[in-house]
This record gives structure tokens, sequence and C-alpha cells, in this order.
């Protein structure tokens, strides 16, 4: 399955490739973005199963990233990994079409359950 | 957590740092409260917070210090300048975004900001927190700042 991780942080996309592996889930395929249009452009292109995306990045944060998808009628699984949890942040993910909101610092444990019945098959 | 403050605690704000040490910085060298290092800040990275409270949280790094910490998150000893700076930007991030979802909201987190050596606060603000730190024997600190009306209230 391919897993398309947008975060402006370089160092970040790193630690979210290695807690996928360290969550059971090596052996993807990985493709990366640096902001949230480059998520767009790069979810139209590669067809992810899965995106995981930072919310705040320069050029377009994710949640405008995912609102420009779900409104060109692309229902690719979505979920955010990113520094704000509030309930605030959660209920506006949720109302936008994430299926999940993962707050930084985060463990192996909260990936695997958050995405495991999504990367299954 | 959905407790709020009026102002982001000393407790709170460790607690928040410690957190995100041993989630990716490591859990083996824990960060120990200590006197303030008189050496110079090689690196400082701060995010500011603007909305129903306005402030700013800072990490400062003594020299070698950033260097260090970022090769553990990285997994490396072979990093850049930009690898550095992206680091602590994001451990400032991750920190300065806990600390906005503690007080009360609506506000919007900025962007990290990377600056090598200390970085200037503006007359309006004042420092209503801070920890000096040492991490795996290096020196760091943690700080928040608050923005004040003239009143002397929160902005």
């Amino acid at each position: 399955m391919k897993i398309l991780i947008a975060d402006d942080s370089r160092v970040m996309r790193q630690i979210v490739i290695r807690t996928l592996r360290q969550a059971g889930f090596a052996g993807h395929d990985i493709v990366e973005a640096g902001n949230g249009r480059e998520l767009v452009d790069l979810a139209r292109a590669e067809s992810p199963d899965l995106v995981l995306s930072d919310w705040n990045m320069p050029e377009m944060n994710g949640i405008d990233a995912l609102a420009t998808l779900r409104g060109s009628g692309d229902a690719t699984p979505f979920g955010f990994v990113t520094s704000e949890g509030s309930d605030d942040m959660r209920a506006r993910a949720e109302a936008a079409g994430a299926l999940f909101l993962i707050a930084k610092p985060f463990t192996p444990e909260v990936f695997a359950e958050a995405i495991g019945h999504i990367l299954v098959g | 957590m959905s407790l709020t403050y009026d102002e982001p605690q000393l407790a709170d704000v460790l607690a928040l740092a410690e957190e995100v040490w041993r989630s990716f910085v490591g859990d083996d060298e824990p960060l120990l409260p200590a006197e303030p290092d008189p050496g110079i800040v090689a690196y400082a990275a701060t995010v500011t917070i603007a909305g129903a409270w306005n402030g700013a949280v800072t990490l400062e790094f003594g020299d070698g210090t950033a260097e260090a910490v970022s090769a553990r998150m990285l997994g490396s000893g072979s990093m850049t300048e930009a690898d550095v700076a992206d680091a602590v930007g994001e451990l400032v991030n991750m920190v300065g975004g806990n600390v906005k979802s503690l007080m009360p909201g609506p506000s919007a987190l900025s962007l990290p900001v990377v600056s090598a050596g200390r970085v200037a606060h503006s007359n309006d603000t004042t420092e209503i927190c801070r920890c000096d730190l040492r991490w795996a024997g290096l020196p760091m600190a943690v700080s928040v700042h608050a923005h004040r009306r003239q009143d002397g209230h929160q902005s």
C-alpha cells in the first residue's frame, strides 16, 4: 500500500516513517510532501491509500489541503499528525473529513490503533 | 487535556517538554532541572500563539546541545545546519502546540522560527515561566512569554 506523508519538517517525516515501522507497518511505499499544496498534487498523482498530514504548514495548511481533496471528490483516507490535539482541532478535523488526529508527541501504539484497520490487506 | 489556566504553569510546560523528549529524543537521558548556564545560547527556537491567549514558547540550546538532540531525533550523526534548525523547530512546535491546547482558545500557532543565538522578545512581553535544564549533561532552557497590554493585563 502507499502512504503519503505531508509535513514541512523533514525530521518529522523521518520520525513518522520510523514510527510506522515500529508500529508494524514496514514495507509500504512512502511518498513525502513538504506542504499542503504538494500534498494535494501528490495525492492526485500518486493515488495513495492513506494520507498522514501535519496541520500547520507553509504554502497550504493541512486542513485546507483536506478540504481541497474532498471538494474535488477525493475520498482518500486522511489523518492528521499534529502538535495540536485540542478538542476544537479534533472537531474541525472530523468535520472536514479526517478519520483521526494523532497528537505529537506520539507512540507506535497510538499509530497502530489509529491506522491499523486502514492498512489491513 | 481540557484543564485551562490564565497562564501556562511551569510544571505543565516542563511536563510537556519531558514528554516530547521521551518520545522523540529518547528516554535514556531525561531532562533534568539545572542551574542557569552562563554559556552562550547557540540556537533558540520559538513559536507564538495568537488569539484568546497571546504569547510565545521558546527553547534555548547551549553550545552543542541542539546538534546532539537533533542527531538523536534523526538517528544519525550526519546532519546539516538545516537539519538542526528543522529538528529544534519541530521540538518547540510540539511543546508550543501542547501549551496552546492548555490555554483558552481559539488561537493560532505560528510556524517555528529558529535563530542562531538568543531570541529577542519585544518590550510588551513578560517572561512568565522559565526552566533551565540539562539533557545528557548539555545545557538548554524552556520558557514562556506572555504579551501584555499597557494596563498590565494579558492581551
